[in-house]
């Protein structure tokens, strides 16, 4: 996503990008709690999941940057919807996050026509969907598979 | 651009190009225009219709697997009736949809997990062209075809 021509992005598709990029900050926040409650081998897989997040947080600050924009900062703290005390709550929190970022890749898709952008979102809303669906199959939420990902 | 190509043209490829006669739009009867192309969301109805049914023969053939597929079925089944939907919005479709095809071929797991692939891939090139207002439907079911392969593979 970083070669992208700058032609065709506007003030609305950095607006949307900054969200996104706020829905990655949130997901690592997340992970980081997650991971302190989990057992193996979900500890293991919450890892993996907060690597991709890191490096999809990295590409996002650099394709900001590169539209003179300057990339919003994480909070120092999120509120999550239950409290997270143990595997279970830890593992739906991860639910969470990953929704959370489906909801976000989607409306940037929504707000750009760059076709760079577009390859870029369309591969992270599939990632986030194959991640969360492998942690609603953990939570027993149903179905494992969202029938529409990222829908509102 | 013609100018590079012209002086590249062989006499055996002029030759071949008489052969071909005059360009096909000139002589073909009145068929759709560019303006009047089928939208391209009525395909990757269609194919949703055709994984429902084949997710459906998997099931009939083999009950073992219904708590695996039947979840696919109907969230296929859900996608055909939203695309159905949006096409309809756009009022682009002459004929109504298609019949679901009978499933040809084994219904198998594997037979599925290629259909539900190909058409995670169809509605992913489809969302590079869609327009604001389609994109995060055609999106979706992108992504829900391609982690269902996944899932299945």
């Amino acid at each position: 996503m970083t070669q992208t021509p700058t032609s065709t992005i506007d003030g609305q598709t950095t607006q949307a990008l900054q969200a996104t990029l706020g829905a990655e900050h949130a997901a690592l926040w997340c992970y980081s709690l997650a991971v302190a409650f989990l057992v193996e081998p979900q500890q293991s897989q919450a890892r993996r999941d907060a690597d991709v997040h890191r490096e999809l947080r990295g590409r996002i600050e650099q394709t900001l940057t590169q539209l003179g924009q300057r990339p919003v900062s994480a909070q120092p703290a999120y509120a999550t919807p239950q409290p997270v005390t143990d595997p279970a709550s830890a593992a739906r929190l991860a639910v969470v996050a990953e929704t959370d970022c489906q909801t976000s890749w989607r409306a940037l898709l929504e707000q750009t026509s760059d076709r760079g952008l577009r390859e870029a979102g369309l591969k992270a809303l599939t990632d986030a969907t194959g991640r969360g669906a492998r942690w609603r199959a953990v939570v027993g939420a149903t179905p494992v598979v969202p029938v529409f990902p990222g829908k509102p | 651009m013609a100018a590079q190509v012209g002086p590249r043209l062989t006499r055996r490829a002029l030759l071949a190009v008489v052969l071909l006669g005059p360009p096909l739009a000139a002589c073909a009867p009145a068929g759709p225009t560019q303006a009047q192309a089928p939208d391209p969301l009525i395909a990757l109805a269609d194919a949703a219709r055709a994984d429902a049914t084949l997710a459906a023969a998997v099931i009939a053939a083999t009950p073992d697997l219904a708590v695996r597929v039947a979840p696919l079925r109907d969230a296929r089944t859900e996608h055909a009736a939203a695309l159905d939907a949006e096409v309809a919005r756009q009022a682009r479709r002459s004929t109504p949809p298609a019949p679901p095809r009978a499933a040809t071929g084994a219904a198998t797991l594997d037979a599925l997990r290629r259909s539900v692939a190909a058409a995670g891939e169809s509605a992913r090139q489809a969302a590079l062209d869609s327009d604001a207002r389609r994109v995060g439907l055609v999106a979706s079911v992108a992504a829900c075809c391609t982690t269902y392969a996944a899932q299945l593979g």
